[in-house]
């Protein structure tokens, strides 16, 4: 008799914890996930410069230390600035983000900073709040004439540029001196000592101009065709891993020859022997861009923070530390009178002569096919 | 027995429960509906009843999912052929230092996971001294270095999850009745026979423990993969990260992840099965006589 009674309180407590998981699996399930936000898109709402400010950024993408733009921006308005280097890739970073950003949320960050493609991909998901001009004076008066009407953002409405650079060769001049082509990094005897960005958008296109295919017009079967040649090179070890922004790391470290990769990033290889090349069929142009997201607290002070970086004399202390090409005007003229040598310098300041054969990042025609695609290159 | 009596029990079960629910049973089941659902990251993704994602989700990842085994399965014999005599050592004949060597093992857990694996990417990278030895003794692999090949990713599982391993066959090693292998040996039995006929049945428990703590992180991995290996070495684990976060194919990544845990469960009750005879049977044999 004791038995069953104690089977009976075990089935009411198996009961009640059966009822407690299906209510609260009821309550937070309602809806779909994904699919972005359909209300209408939020103008983003100024303030005043002050409080705390969050701001996601690539590594190596700032000046540091106590002369640095945050150190002084943070002098200057009092506003305490959580500066994170979160961004590792694109993808990376907006998976982890994407869940938050769906319900409306930003994770505390004020700014983050993606490349245009993925500042296009969350405005259209309903991501971003719109950027009202006349709240970034600094911004407009100074924005590099070049970037005022991009093909993805023409009105500038949701982007606003941070850094801009060239995808191409970084070569260890020491091991591979002959590397001038992307070809090259097919060649046999550096196997097992290259690497390729994981970014699609940069290591694709840059492969299509060494089979003579223009990515600007590039077809999705042309997309395939060099994914399967890059598949190939990986299953055949002579890919030695995708990376992110951590390519500089297996420089440093002196495993690889070559990679594809960025052209600022000599701030962070610590490698002397190693050199952002030109590929001879060119390069592959982008900018990465200062972002508000859904749910941002602080816009006032992410505004502050637009326009001061915007100011030529900052910009210029930013260049001169990190050598992407500054989106600033007169970043130039203020690098001429104190550091000639980087105001010459053609990765810094780049002539459209230097810039010819360069096409600009672009997404392939059919985006989730010739993503899976890459993807199952990149896991193989 | 009155009824407030007869709760007590279950109230002391009460806290292990609601533990076990909520980070556990919710998760699961919150898995499991999202392994249901059909669309795109634009379109949205709607419960859809969609049991095709669970085929789908294998198709293409199966060299993926051979590999894990394959690399988990080395892994843990190896830190099996390690952690036995280690093991066996600390118990029988550390004297004095039992408490350091210990302590040893357990050391390498108070800085995280991740930093000793990335220590790693650094004391084998291509041009480290140890490379060099390694190759002068013609250890190294075929590809003339040791980061980015099969061989790293399973020395870093071997070596991350070698504790898991450690543990459990020093506890069980710890408490075992040496005067019965004195019994064998009066029995004429030699060393060798004593310890395959009396030690090794009597530490089967501990083996089995080992093994499943060692297989089944192991075999989830990503990290080591990551960090340590190249490419065509990627792990099932990382296609399911590729799948949530660069895909960000939910659907596929939480099937691919039900799968898993249901392949892996399969193969533990299996591997009780055959193994456990000593290790969880025994119990129930004193239970059954009692």
């Amino acid at each position: 008799m004791q038995k069953t009674n104690e089977r009976r309180t075990l089935a009411a407590v198996a009961a009640a914890v059966a009822a407690i998981v299906v209510a609260v699996g009821l309550a937070a399930c309602g809806g779909t996930t994904g699919g972005g936000n359909d209300s209408e898109v939020s103008v983003a709402k100024g303030g005043p410069v002050k409080g705390q400010l969050t701001i996601s950024n690539w590594p190596g993408y700032i000046d540091p230390g106590k002369n640095g733009t945050v150190a002084e921006f943070e002098d200057k308005t009092g506003v305490s600035v959580d500066y994170i280097e979160d961004v590792n890739d694109n993808n990376t970073f907006f998976g982890k983000m994407q869940p938050l950003l769906e319900q409306g949320e930003s994770g505390g960050r004020s700014i983050m900073v993606v490349t245009d493609w993925m500042a296009k991909q969350m405005w259209d998901l309903g991501y971003l709040q719109e950027i009202d001009h006349n709240d970034l004076p600094t911004v407009f008066a100074n924005l590099s004439p070049s970037l005022e009407s991009p093909s993805f953002d023409p009105k500038r409405q949701f982007a606003i540029p941070w850094q801009s650079g060239m995808t191409g060769l970084w070569v260890d001049k020491s091991k591979a001196p002959g590397i001038k082509s992307v070809n090259d990094i097919f060649d046999p005897k550096y196997k097992g000592k290259i690497t390729v960005l994981e970014e699609m958008r940069d290591t694709v296109p840059l492969v299509m101009k060494g089979e003579g295919v223009d990515p600007e017009e590039a077809t999705n079967e042309d997309w395939l065709k060099s994914i399967d040649k890059i598949k190939s090179a990986a299953q055949s070890g002579q890919i030695r891993a995708f990376t992110g922004n951590n390519y500089t790391e297996e420089l440093t470290a002196g495993n690889i020859v070559a990679a594809i990769g960025w052209s600022g990033d000599a701030s962070i290889v610590q490698n002397k022997n190693a050199e952002w090349r030109m590929p001879t069929e060119g390069c592959v142009l982008w900018s990465d861009n200062m972002v508000i997201p859904v749910g941002a607290p602080n816009v006032g002070a992410a505004f502050g923070w637009m326009d001061f970086v915007y100011e030529p004399e900052v910009a210029a202390g930013l260049t001169e530390y990190i050598t992407y090409v500054s989106p600033v005007d007169g970043v130039k003229d203020l690098l001429l009178k104190s550091s000639p040598e980087l105001a010459n310098d053609p990765l810094v300041f780049p002539s459209e002569e230097f810039q010819k054969n360069c096409s600009t990042q672009d997404s392939p025609p059919d985006v989730e096919e010739v993503s899976d695609a890459w993807a199952e290159a990149v896991t193989g | 027995m009155p009824l407030s009596k007869r709760l007590v029990p279950y109230l002391l079960l009460g806290p292990g429960l609601l533990i076990l629910v909520f980070f556990f049973v919710v998760p699961m089941y919150f898995m499991g509906e999202l392994a249901l659902r059909e669309g795109t990251l634009t379109t949205g993704y709607t419960f859809n009843w969609a049991w095709s994602n669970f085929p789908d989700s294998l198709s293409g990842h199966t060299d993926q999912i051979l590999r894990s085994f394959y690399y988990a399965g080395i892994a843990t014999l190896l830190a099996l052929l390690i952690a036995y005599p280690l093991a066996y050592a600390i118990a029988f004949r550390s004297g004095r230092y039992k408490t350091l060597l210990l302590f040893a093992v357990v050391a390498p857990f108070f800085t995280t996971y991740l930093i000793r694996t990335i220590a790693w990417k650094t004391i084998l990278s291509d041009s480290s001294p140890v490379v060099d030895v390694l190759q002068a003794l013609s250890l190294a692999p075929a590809e003339g270095r040791v980061l980015a090949t099969p061989g790293a990713v399973i020395a870093g599982l071997t070596y991350n999850f070698l504790p898991f391993m450690i543990l459990p066959l020093y506890a069980n090693l710890e408490r075992l009745d040496l005067r019965l292998v004195e019994a064998a040996k009066d029995l004429y039995s030699s060393s060798r026979i004593a310890f395959l006929r009396v030690t090794l049945p009597l530490t089967m428990p501990g083996i089995v423990a080992g093994v499943l703590l060692t297989f089944i992180p192991a075999f989830g991995d990503y990290i080591n993969a990551q960090l340590l290996g190249g490419t065509g070495q990627a792990m099932v684990g990382n296609v399911i990260q590729s799948l949530y976060l660069n895909q960000r194919d939910y659907p596929e990544a939480a099937a691919l992840s039900f799968l898993m845990m249901a392949l892996i469960l399969g193969i533990v009750l299996i591997y009780i099965r055959l193994a456990g005879t000593g290790a969880f049977m025994e119990t129930d044999e004193r239970e059954e006589a009692a």
